[in-house]
């Protein structure tokens, strides 16, 4: 069993034990989990440690396991591994995954009914988020993205607000719409490319991204043009994969259920969701509509970028209308998560690490903030903007991370969102000069958002922070509003110094993704751009 | 008797076909237009006997008798369906005073 | 072959143990009749025998749908304690008509004449009437009853008259000799094959021959719905393709098209009615009919994975549908009816039938992990890599609609509370099926190499 086996599979041997344990133990299920997500940080810290960071461009700490073997009589063999692995560019969210883990574990404290279940569901989900980033067998990837959706439709819909069972349910059918559609594609993936090896039909994702396996004129083969109903079959296949992972990102249009959710959701759920969920929308885009449809990726370049900045601004512009804390924070996860959309649609390793930077940065960023609100929202029950004012004075300390939350999330140097969001927007300012895929605009519409961003949160904070103190509820809010307790220094300060260190020596990430994302951007923008010479697509979509 | 199994003999394979499918037809409408339980049997007989005048001709067509066994097998089976069909029937009969299917309506969509 | 024997027989032993009022042994002696005979049946295995001068072959594809429909039984005769007695004094006949149904159902998938296919499907249909009518006073099991009745023999009039076309156009019976003829292209084979599809889809509930199928399911007792969701579903299906596979399989092109509308029409007619229910049996009566559609598509893929589709596709949903009417038969019971509010806060009360019944539901609208998952994933596959694209595309389209109302019982059960609930009793023989299905749905979903190396 090597690190990442155990890394994965370590949450699913403690739900086993949570679930063996009479309810009379109850109060030890949190403890547990705790340590299970403690246990996999240090894990994670191992993964860090061992990587190497020179060869972070190959697979390491590679795992491969017959799992389905069959024989399909004329149809070939059906062969579906278990195959895991890290690069450069998982291996900073598997890092990240363990950190928030241990964040929303310790902010499980507030769950107080039903433990049993909400634990062996959280370590279930657990599981399967780690599974994700490290999968390398797309129909494994497939089990594991899936696996993850129905413990988090429990532990919304179980313990959320008061419009649980909408929320839940809007997340399931818009996550599954974009994932069903993608097993088709899966499928057909499977029947276009070959093991070089072997010469069955295969899974395995590196032989999908290397053109070189695709068997001629397969339905998604890179070599001849073959049409579904008139589109282009790869140019298709790229769209619904493309869908099902914007879904989840979320990129405006299709980030409605993500309010809704966040609204809904418990606090910690709120943490997973928007920490470690919204990553995995852009770990899939990268990792497997750039990397198995390269072609389609430059076609679609122009039109990614413009949902990205699309995203940015309609964000930005929601979040500054918000009267409800958590929801304006939730849209500015969507505003920030357009940076990652923008970053990779410019085809430049600057844009590419500042895309992956803004992922990590955001995890952390989005974590403190969620938590943040689940303190205010633990001691009154509200989190109205308009119902708190001067909280700077009542809660001096809370009000402290407040601000480094706000002024990290707004891209203040020093903090990583600057480093992330500025190498982003050069990314994206040169992709013009470099590869013509971007136009200049862009960026300059991305850097408004920045902008917006600043309005938001600085307004948040002098509507809610400064000034007299004056509270809705009157004395016993006031009460009741105590500054922060011991576990929530504990996920705050280390969270804090994690977004700042990320930001004075950023190089502690870029020297683990470096040489794999430059490899990866060369390589796919080259073979993508000859396989779309060779194609000639008619290039309508570029304006 | 010779002229009559000739006379029999002469009527082409066609004539056979299309009068067991008319009779076959008869017996569909029946079943889809009438609303007594038991007139419903009697075109399902119907419809069965279309089957066993037509297995009996492409047996005697083809000079294989299995055609032949066939239709005992369908005479047999038919009976015992009919006597199933019968005391269901009468069960109903029983509990409301009617055969009539449009009474049937108490399980809806 | 033996397997069958023993199937009758003990049929008619259990009569006689219902004349002779040892109500107690009747349990017993027709489970260890069941073991015998799936053991039996086991033991056939790569013997590819003929019977009664080729009118049944018992190749491989016989023996494991045999012994998935001897299986089957069983676990619905580990349902049944105490609730026949409930039902009537003469506890003897149900057992007995079961397993005639279940010789029926043996039948038909081990035929090699159509003979012995219109023989498998009276047994098996004959012996249901009866049982969907068991409950003489009830009107709602006596309409049941007629529906089924007076549809199934119209449905065999037109399976007798496209056999009576097709032996007119081949000279025999024999699917062999059927398949060798070479008579593929005469306007008799054509109207036989497509009137045999007719009859065929009344059995097995295919739309637009499904109409019954609600009516019945929900005016049967619960047990023999289940019954009829699982074995014979199962029965007909492996049926239908081994009539279509081994003596149609040459005319596919002709047939094709008229099996994809029908799946197509079916998953609608199936998918769209189901979200409309508020009744959890209608509800699975009419996802019954929309699984009908996702095995359709696996005929489609003529060939030998069509036969290994379907047999995972009917484990994995004989499995799910087991537990889901089995539990649904408890809450009416101790709710008063099967209305979805029915199942509120049953998480609370009874955690292991909220499980059981998650699952189920999650197996039966295909969530990974679950054997549903793989049934469809399967399916749909070997549609993809006969080239049915679009037929794909809308069969995942409903497969979300399954999600949604798959989902509504989930919602009730976790989510909306029931302040008077009170926990359900479990006999011991339910907490044994539930559990034992449980234990398979999660090895199939996981493993399921298992199921799907068999053929």
């Amino acid at each position: 069993m090597s690190w990442i086996s155990t890394i994965i599979f370590l949450p699913v041997v403690f739900l086993v034990i949570i679930l063996l344990l009479p309810s009379r133990f109850r109060e030890w299920y949190r403890y547990i989990t705790l340590g299970t997500a403690i246990l996999q940080a240090g894990i994670a810290c191992i993964i860090y440690l061992r990587f190497d960071q020179a060869g972070s461009d190959g697979f390491q700490f590679l795992e491969k396991v017959p799992w389905i073997h069959l024989s399909l009589g004329n149809l070939g063999r059906l062969e579906i591994d278990y195959f895991l692995g890290v690069d450069g560019l998982s291996a900073p969210l598997l890092i990240l995954s363990a950190v928030v883990m241990v964040a929303a574990a310790i902010s499980s404290w507030e769950i107080k009914e039903n433990m049993k279940g909400y634990f062996a569901l959280f370590l279930l989900m657990d599981a399967a988020i780690m599974g994700v980033f490290c999968a390398l067998d797309f129909f494994l990837f497939y089990v594991f993205y899936e696996l993850m959706l129905l413990p988090l439709y429990f532990l919304i819909g179980m313990w959320g607000g008061p419009r649980r069972e909408y929320a839940a349910l809007k997340f399931f059918l818009y996550t599954l719409f974009g994932s069903v559609f993608m097993l088709l594609v899966i499928v057909g993936l499977y029947f276009s490319v070959t093991d070089p090896v072997s010469g069955a039909y295969t899974f395995n994702m590196l032989h999908m991204m290397d053109a070189a396996n695709f068997v001629p004129g397969a339905v998604f083969s890179p070599e001849v043009v073959q049409t579904i109903l008139g589109v282009p079959a790869r140019l298709l296949g790229f769209a619904v994969i493309f869908i099902a992972f914007a879904i989840k990102v979320p990129v405006v249009p299709l980030h409605t259920w993500l309010p809704d959710a966040h609204v809904e959701a418990p606090t910690p759920i709120s943490i997973i969701l928007a920490g470690l969920l919204l990553k995995i929308g852009g770990y899939g885009i990268l990792r497997i509509c750039f990397g198995i449809f390269p072609d389609s990726a430059l076609y679609f370049s122009w039109f990614i970028g413009m949902l990205g900045v699309i995203s940015i601004l309609y964000g930005a512009l929601n979040a500054l209308a918000m009267k409800d804390l958590k929801k304006l924070i939730a849209y500015s996860s969507v505003s920030h998560m357009g940076f990652v959309l923008l970053g990779f649609a410019s085809f430049t390793t600057e844009g590419t690490s500042g895309a992956l930077l803004q992922m990590v940065s955001h995890g952390i960023l989005s974590t403190m903030l969620f938590f943040l609100v689940g303190v205010l929202y633990n001691r009154v029950h509200d989190r109205f903007i308009p119902n708190f004012r001067g909280l700077a004075s009542h809660m001096p300390h809370y009000t402290a991370f407040v601000m480094v939350a706000f002024f990290a999330s707004l891209g203040l140097p020093g903090f990583s969102a600057f480093i992330a969001e500025a190498f982003t927007l050069i990314g994206t300012f040169n992709s013009q000069s470099v590869n013509g895929l971007l136009p200049r605009w862009m960026a300059i519409a991305g850097s408004l958002g920045i902008l917006l961003s600043a309005a938001y949160f600085l307004w948040t904070l002098q509507r809610m922070f400064f000034g007299t103190t004056r509270f809705r509820g009157g004395e016993a809010w006031s009460k009741q509003l105590i500054d922060l307790r011991p576990h929530e220094w504990a996920v705050l300060l280390p969270m804090a110094l994690l977004t700042l260190m990320l930001g004075i020596f950023p190089s502690l990430f870029f020297d683990l993704s470096n040489s794999a994302l430059a490899n990866m951007v060369q390589e796919l923008f080259e073979t993508g751009k000859r396989h779309l010479d060779s194609l000639q697509y008619t290039n309508n979509l570029r304006f | 008797m010779e002229d009559t199994l000739q006379t029999i003999q002469s009527i082409p394979l066609e004539h056979y076909i299309w009068f067991s499918t008319a009779l076959f037809i008869v017996g569909v409408i029946g079943v889809l237009t009438r609303r007594n339980a038991i007139i419903i049997l009697m075109s399902v007989e119907l419809m069965l006997n279309a089957v066993n005048l037509l297995l009996a001709a492409f047996s005697v067509h083809h000079g294989d008798p299995s055609g032949q066994v066939f239709v005992f097998f369908i005479m047999a089976v038919a009976a015992a369906e009919v006597a199933v069909g019968l005391a269901i029937i009468v069960m109903i009969y029983r509990n409301t005073g009617s055969v009539d299917i449009d009474i049937m309506n108490k399980l809806k969509w | 072959m033996t397997s069958l024997i023993i199937v009758s027989v003990l049929a008619v032993a259990v009569l006689y143990l219902g004349l002779f009022k040892y109500k107690t042994a009747l349990l017993p002696v027709s489970v260890t009749g069941l073991l015998a005979a799936a053991a039996m049946a086991a033991m056939d295995w790569d013997l590819e025998k003929m019977y009664f001068s080729e009118m049944m072959l018992f190749d491989n594809y016989a023996v494991a749908f045999s012994i998935l429909l001897i299986l089957t039984t069983l676990l619905i005769f580990g349902l049944s304690r105490n609730y026949f007695e409930k039902i009537s004094n003469n506890v003897a006949e149900y057992y007995a008509l079961m397993l005639f149904a279940l010789a029926g159902g043996v039948v038909m998938v081990s035929f090699h004449n159509l003979a012995m296919l219109f023989i498998g499907i009276e047994i098996l249909s004959i012996s249901l009437y009866v049982l969907a009518g068991i409950r003489r006073k009830d009107p709602a099991s006596n309409e049941a009853s007629l529906k089924y009745f007076l549809m199934g023999a119209f449905a065999t009039g037109f399976l007798l008259f496209g056999t009576a076309l097709i032996y007119g156009a081949t000279g025999s019976f024999n699917l062999a000799a059927i398949a060798s003829s070479g008579a593929f292209e005469s306007a008799l084979f054509r109207a036989g094959v497509l009137l045999m599809m007719v009859g065929l889809s009344f059995k097995v509930s295919v739309a637009p021959f499904h109409t019954w199928t609600p009516d019945v399911y929900e005016g049967s007792p619960g047990l023999i719905a289940m019954f009829m969701a699982t074995v014979v579903k199962t029965a007909g299906f492996a049926a239908f393709l081994r009539l279509f596979l081994m003596a149609f399989a040459e005319a596919s092109a002709f047939w094709a098209i008229t099996v994809a509308i029908l799946c197509i029409l079916t998953l609608f007619a199936g998918n769209i009615t189901a979200v409309f229910q508020d009744r959890f049996k209608r509800l699975l009566a009419w996802s019954s009919v929309s699984h009908a559609g996702y095995l359709l598509l696996a005929i489609l893929a003529v060939g030998f994975s069509a036969s290994s589709a379907v047999l995972v596709y009917t484990i994995a949903y004989s499995l799910a549908s087991v537990a889901a009417f089995g539990i649904m038969i408890l809450v009416s019971r101790a709710r008063g009816n099967d209305h979805l509010d029915s199942f509120n806060g049953l998480a609370r009360t009874n955690p292991f039938l909220a499980f059981t019944l998650t699952l189920a539901v999650c197996s039966l609208a295909g969530i990974p992990l679950t054997a549903g998952f793989f049934g469809k994933f399967y399916v749909f596959k070997v549609a993809l890599a006969q080239g049915y694209t679009w037929l794909v595309v809308l069969a995942v389209i409903n497969a979300m609609i399954g999600i949604y109302y798959y989902f509504k019982v989930i919602i009730a059960m976790y989510m909306k509370e029931n302040a008077n609930a009170v926990a359900i009793q479990l006999n011991p023989g339910f907490r044994l099926v539930l559990s034992i299905v449980v234990f398979l749905i999660f090895l199939f979903g996981i493993f399921p190499g298992l199921i799907a190396n068999i053929l």
